[in-house]
């Protein structure tokens, strides 16, 4: 049982907002994003109609465990048919966020891997079955480019996400690596 | 259009070319066949794909865009890019910085000494094709052809929606990869689960397995029913490789007793302009060997 007296957080909606879900309040509760969602046949379905609803209780601890966030398929099917114009796939994107920030464990550590190589993927790793395609060994993307890479690095170190979780990208307390 | 060669900048994105390496290689010949002109675009990164930077640091993942595109801008071309997923990160990043957060993906970007003006489009290859090269371009350049086969097309999610943002066909309709198809000989009857994604993209398919597959075989069964297709023509790595990997998951758990060759675009193009299927189209998880052939039997 929950008792909103208590329980309930009036700030979660203007957290969720700040996060990018900023047309959240336009929801009315129709379920036109549920209605088409692919993740409908799962188990535990992706309703940002029932998200919505959880972050207008103001309840956090739901919010924080609820993992469907993360079932999107990012199709768009949403964000194209709200009638209201609420961005379902940006509140989607946004309650993702708040997640990463009320609980880190949600941090993808794919993004170290980004940060190390510029890619989710090895692109260096597949030289042989590459070179088989007459393809070049390692594509001319920021992977085969040192000095490149160090700017890209440059850049995402002056980002909030490796400013505070450094040891997901391999740098210290004293920001070196 | 100008009397000059169209030319763009290729971007490879992550899973392209380091999982299916023959499709970079069937668009990189496709693309000049049909008079488009393609120049890599030296040091691109990451898109960054929604499930990474989008779902953590949005200024994060709208500096990465920027670097992508700033690097477009300086070489002076649009991107032009295959997957789905980096194509509307790219887009929908664009749209952002250019509606306020310039300042902000430039103040990021100037520790690398570079910035992005907001010049530099993303588009992508499907659209390229159809509205840059155009079927009749197609169809005059191809030798082999997809006469008397039956195909069903599976636009990417997210080259439809959101459209205000990322379209260039009709989010509910879409004809452009139907009329590139075409173009190859190709039948194409409609199906009623036409519209419905392939599942592959985000979390779904990997933290709902069972879900997602019983998601997948009413797709596959409604084609097999309404159309039994050739040939399944996708334009996006995520397509692609769920619709072909998945099906081999369904045989072996006994859910279809069935399989549909999965090709990307690119690669049923660059066969049907001469180039060597070995090199275009070698990895599949399901067999097209059948189809290959019955294609270099089709002689235009």
């Amino acid at each position: 049982m929950i008792k909103l007296n208590e329980e309930r957080d009036k700030d979660l909606i203007k957290e969720l907002i700040e996060f990018g879900g900023h047309d959240l309040l336009k929801c009315y509760q129709c379920g036109t994003c549920i209605a088409d969602c692919p993740t409908g046949i799962a188990e535990s379905p992706l309703s940002v109609k029932k998200l919505i609803h959880i972050c207008k209780l103001g309840l956090r601890e739901r919010l924080i465990e609820d993992t469907t966030p993360w079932m999107c398929v990012t199709c768009g099917g949403c964000e194209e048919r709200c009638p209201r114009g609420a961005e379902p796939f940006e509140i989607v994107l946004a309650i993702r966020r708040w997640q990463c920030k009320e609980d880190e464990t949600y941090i993808p550590l794919v993004l170290g891997e980004i940060y190390e190589r510029g890619h989710t993927q090895n692109l260096a790793g597949v030289s042989e079955l590459r070179k088989s395609l007459d393809l070049p060994e390692v594509p001319p993307t920021v992977i085969s480019k040192p000095e490149m890479l160090e700017k890209f690095r440059k850049v995402l170190r002056n980002t909030r996400i490796v400013k505070e979780y450094g040891y997901i990208f391999g740098i210290d307390e004293e920001g070196e690596e | 259009m100008s009397d000059k060669t169209p030319k763009y900048g290729l971007f490879l994105g992550c899973n392209m070319p380091a999982l299916r390496p023959d499709v970079e290689k069937a668009i990189r010949v496709a693309l000049p066949g049909v008079g488009i002109e393609l120049v890599d675009i030296e040091g691109a990164a990451c898109c960054p794909a929604f499930g990474t930077f989008y779902s953590v640091d949005e200024d994060a993942a709208l500096a990465v865009n920027a670097w992508n595109l700033s690097l477009a801008e300086k070489a002076g071309v649009d991107i032009v890019v295959q997957c789905g997923s980096c194509y509307s990160t790219l887009r929908i990043g664009r749209h952002k910085i250019l509606n306020g957060r310039k300042d902000g993906v430039n103040k990021l970007l100037s520790n690398a000494g570079i910035s992005y003006q907001g010049k530099a489009n993303v588009r992508h290859v499907i659209d390229v094709y159809y509205n840059e090269a155009g079927p009749q371009k197609i169809s005059e350049s191809i030798k082999y052809c997809l006469d008397g086969m039956r195909a069903v097309v599976q636009n990417p999610c997210h080259v439809l929606r959101p459209s205000k943002i990322v379209g260039f066909d009709d989010p509910e309709n879409p004809i452009a990869l139907k009329g590139i198809t075409k173009a190859l000989g190709a039948d194409i009857p409609g199906y009623e689960r036409e519209k419905q994604c392939c599942g592959g993209a985000g979390g779904f398919s990997k933290r709902d397995v069972k879900a997602n597959l019983e998601f997948v075989k009413k797709k596959f069964d409604s084609m097999k029913a309404e159309v039994d297709p050739d040939v399944i023509v996708v334009s996006c790595i995520t397509c692609l490789m769920h619709l072909d990997s998945i099906q081999d998951k369904m045989r072996k758990k006994g859910m279809i007793d069935y399989s549909i060759p999965v090709f990307d675009y690119s690669q049923l193009l660059a066969i049907c302009l001469g180039h060597d299927p070995d090199k275009v189209a070698r990895i599949s998880v399901t067999p097209r060997d059948e189809v290959i052939k019955r294609i270099l039997e089709n002689k235009r």
